[in-house]
């Protein structure tokens, strides 16, 4: 491997007293996907949220060479990292095309010029944003809001982005159309860090994974022997981690 | 002064903590020291400042309640001052008629105005409240100054004075009696509601409307309640300021007025039974010593303590929320809750035998717009057993779980609790045949007692008016109610803390404070939203125990969990949802290995 784009070692979240996150290793190619999976309540949102300033959080992380120690929430965009979040957080009541220029605030702030040329990338991954570009964001079905929401974090001209669950709550037809834009982005030098409970089709898309369970990262490997493993399923379904890695050791 | 502002939060029939013997001999001693101010050679403007504060806390101990602590906002207090003074010096000179006669007719005037605007008011939602009160307060401004009847803005004047058994009343060490008897039997009388099962209900509707709900509380017709026991406190304060004065004008009941009750308010504590006595004490003196001093300082006349009031109020709101009773608080006993061993258990259900359907859902189905959050789920919960309801993120697990609560009315098919049709109901309703939940985020009134908030749960197996429990009539079931919510906390494990705040738990603590709180609403079925959310393992594996115990006393148990080790570890039956709809239901051992359920969760099989 090349010398890593992203790289975060011994990473914690903590809520108060209750440990949400600890431990947590996790390299990054430049130009690859990497995914982290898990079952609901597992910390996925958790790290991402921590990695991105928006929780305090301990141990290191290195982007491009660099620590982010002490970084907000801000700089970490500055430095060329994005989230989608969760739950979206279109502004409903504002056209696609403002919300898409929000997410180019900051470098608009440094009195670069006017980015059509980022608008017009995003509208050609995109087309069905460009044809409503002028309608109110909350008037958009799922799978464009999810779109909008992709495009708008692509404004900021990341070189990481972060993907929180973009496949909550879509019929999976639009999964599979939304993840396939999100694979051809390497291509364009956008590293994705994509987090979802949706195992399998991740798995398909990524070049690396790793599983989260309770907090830690108890497996990881290539994306394609990790698709094999069984133990991801007992994991999902609640089988005891004895009973699973005695499970996922008969089987390897 | 300053001295007397602590009688009213002597501690009322709550059984102090030991060792704070001293303190509460204290307490007492202000009190007859304040009882005897009267008869002590102090100036007279002395005894009329104290006089004017005793009518300012009257009012303002009406905001404790509305504002401090049900969190509803009211800017036109002055004008039910007004309504009570107006009435008794209109009826006293019109028609004759004794103070004591007339005290009651501006009671009702008071009560039967502030009942309509609250019951207009109360059913909205926003901001409805502050700006009727507004609206309420200019309107009556006005109709004062312009009735002939009323003297317009002149007033009516040469008011009698109030007699008592053949003694007057009319000098201002008489009315100080007559004054300060009243503000301690109203603050007697808040301390007692507060202690009480309608209090810890008032205690609930700022920003707990949803629990108290499911608790069986008509919180409609609560806050209304609240908004009419201020305005009569308002009442009895403009009946004794008629009777002080022996003239009324309007000026005194404008809006300027009521701005002045609620800075009171912020400045004495906006909770607190005391704060009202602290806030008007501190007010008033202040204001007085500033219109002497400040012209001076400026070398001209004007009312620049308006000035130095907002100042005030801005820095008390950004350095002292709380107000400044705190710092006054701590120097007197603690109030603890007593619990009484012998009391008399309430009534519990009839058990439903084990096996028996408790929980019947059928079809049913919710439309938000376009989308079908929930389409046609099925399912049963039977005593004795635990069902689990999961599903992926956005399955529709939380809004099915409205739906049986009464949170949600189904926009189609049906749900039954033991035979009887529950959907469409109220969540209050629903709770009262049987039906106790708990919520994903916790809900507790982080500032009252583990206990108290358990209490809360007994809410709708006794009946205590609001009057029985100002006046203290409420002893013997009270006593009842919290030795059942002790019980529930012996059941949880919580016992020792029972008397520590609810919002100084753990969260996995207060989950089981959650839990206690169904339990004493003595439910036949339990609903659990996400109960191991946030909890350690050794606390999970603690709430798993208790769950088995409770399904093995004939319980029915229907939950929502993420934490799937949990569910299949507690669970006999387990439905799944995806995108509104049941895929599978079985028990354990088939939902682990049920290839949609894999699908569901891992997504389609490459």
């Amino acid at each position: 491997m090349n010398a890593p784009l992203f790289q975060i070692k011994n990473f914690g979240v903590c809520y108060g007293q209750v440990s949400a996150l600890q431990d947590a290793d996790l390299v990054m190619a430049p130009g690859s996907v990497v995914t982290v999976i898990g079952p609901n309540g597992a910390g996925k949102s958790t790290l991402l949220n921590g990695l991105m300033g928006l929780l305090p959080s301990t141990g290191e992380v290195i982007f491009d060479g660099q620590s982010l120690a002490g970084m907000g929430t801000e700089e970490r965009v500055m430095a060329g990292i994005s989230l989608v979040p969760e739950r979206r957080e279109l502004f409903a009541d504002m056209p696609v095309i403002d919300n898409l220029l929000l997410g180019s605030f900051r470098r608009h702030r440094l009195r670069e010029k006017t980015p059509t040329d980022q608008l017009d990338w995003v509208y050609d991954l995109f087309p069905r944003l460009k044809e409503r570009s002028s309608q109110l964001a909350g008037t958009l079905s799922g799978g464009e809001r999810q779109m909008l929401a992709v495009g708008r974090a692509l404004m900021g001209k990341p070189r990481l982005l972060m993907l929180d669950e973009p496949s909550l709550g879509l019929a999976p037809r639009i999964v599979q159309e939304m993840l396939d834009v999100i694979g051809g982005l390497r291509v364009h030098g956008v590293s994705t860090l994509l987090v979802e409970q949706n195992a399998r089709a991740a798995l398909a898309l990524a070049d690396h994974g790793y599983v989260l369970e309770n907090g830690r990262i108890v497996l990881q490997g290539p994306a394609g022997e990790l698709a094999n493993n069984p133990r991801i399923a007992q994991s999902y379904m609640g089988m005891t981690t004895s009973d699973a890695v005695a499970a996922a050791d008969a089987t390897n | 002064m300053t001295q007397k502002s602590v009688s009213p939060a002597a501690p009322v029939g709550a059984s102090p903590v030991p060792g704070a013997g001293s303190r509460r001999l204290a307490a007492g001693a202000l009190v007859l020291l304040a009882a005897a101010l009267p008869l002590a050679p102090v100036p007279d403007l002395f005894i009329t400042q104290a006089n004017y504060v005793g009518l300012y806390a009257l009012v303002v101990l009406g905001l404790v309640l509305l504002t401090g602590i049900a969190g509803l906002t009211s800017f036109g207090q002055a004008a039910f001052v007004g309504i009570g003074a107006y009435a008794t010096a209109y009826c006293t000179l019109t028609f004759g008629w004794s103070p004591w006669i007339t005290l009651f007719v501006g009671l009702g005037a008071t009560g039967v105005s502030a009942w309509l605007i609250g019951t207009i008011t109360m059913r909205m939602s926003g901001h409805y409240l502050p700006l009727a009160t507004i609206a309420w307060s200019i309107a009556l401004y006005y109709l004062f100054g312009s009735v002939e009847a009323l003297g317009k803005y002149d007033g009516l004047s040469d008011l009698p004075s109030i007699g008592l058994l053949g003694w007057d009343l009319g000098g201002s060490r008489a009315m100080y009696a007559l004054i300060w008897l009243s503000v301690g039997l109203s603050a007697w009388g808040a301390l007692n509601l507060l202690d009480s099962r309608p209090g810890r209900a008032i205690r609930a509707l700022h920003g707990g409307v949803q629990m108290a709900e499911a608790m069986g509380v008509d919180t409609a017709r609560l806050k209304v309640t609240v908004f009419v026991i201020a305005a009569l406190l308002a009442s009895v304060s403009g009946w004794l300021f008629a009777h002080l004065q022996r003239a009324v004008n309007p000026t005194p009941f404008g809006l300027e007025a009521s701005l002045k009750y609620v800075i009171m308010l912020v400045a004495g504590g906006m909770s607190q039974v005391g704060g009202a006595v602290l806030g008007s004490s501190v007010m008033t003196l202040l204001q007085d010593q500033l219109q002497v001093l400040l012209p001076r300082v400026f070398g001209s006349a004007g009312n620049f303590e308006v000035i130095v009031f907002g100042l005030v109020l801005v820095l008390l709101l950004r350095f002292a929320p709380g107000g400044m009773w705190p710092a006054v608080g701590r120097w007197l006993p603690t109030r603890r809750i007593a619990v009484v061993p012998e009391a008399k258990a309430l009534a519990r259900r009839t058990p439903v035998p084990a096996g028996e359907v408790l929980l019947q859902v059928r079809g049913v189905q919710k439309r938000f717009g376009g989308l079908l959050a929930v389409d046609g789920v099925d399912l049963n919960v039977k005593a004795g057993e635990i069902v689990g309801l999961i599903g992926p993120n956005g399955a529709g697990k939380s809004t099915t779980f409205n739906l049986i609560t009464g949170v949600l009315p189904p926009s189609g098919g049906e749900v039954q609790l033991r035979g009887q049709r529950i959907d469409g109901q109220a969540a209050r309703a629903i709770s009262r045949l049987g039906l106790a939940r708990t919520f994903q985020h916790v809900k507790l009134i982080a500032d009252m007692s583990v206990l108290e908030n358990v209490a809360l749960g007994a809410y709708q197996r006794a009946r205590v008016g609001v009057v029985a429990a100002v006046l203290r009539r409420d002893r013997r079931i009270e006593a009842s109610m919290l030795q059942e919510a002790q019980r529930a906390l012996h059941r949880v494990g919580l016992a020792e803390l029972m008397h520590r705040p609810a919002g100084s738990l753990a969260l996995g603590q207060q989950r089981l404070v959650e839990i206690a709180r169904a339990l004493c609403c003595d439910p036949a079925l339990l609903l659990l939203d996400e109960p191991a959310a946030g909890l350690r393992a050794f606390e999970k594996q603690a709430l798993a125990v208790l769950l088995s115990e409770l399904r093995d006393e004939g319980m029915g148990i229907l939950l929502v969990e993420h934490d799937m080790e949990f569910v299949m570890k507690l669970t006999d039956h387990i439905v799944v949802m995806v995108f509104g709809r049941k895929i599978a239901e079985g028990s354990p051992q088939v939902i682990q290995t049920h290839p949609a359920v894999l699908e569901a969760y891992l997504g389609a099989a490459p």
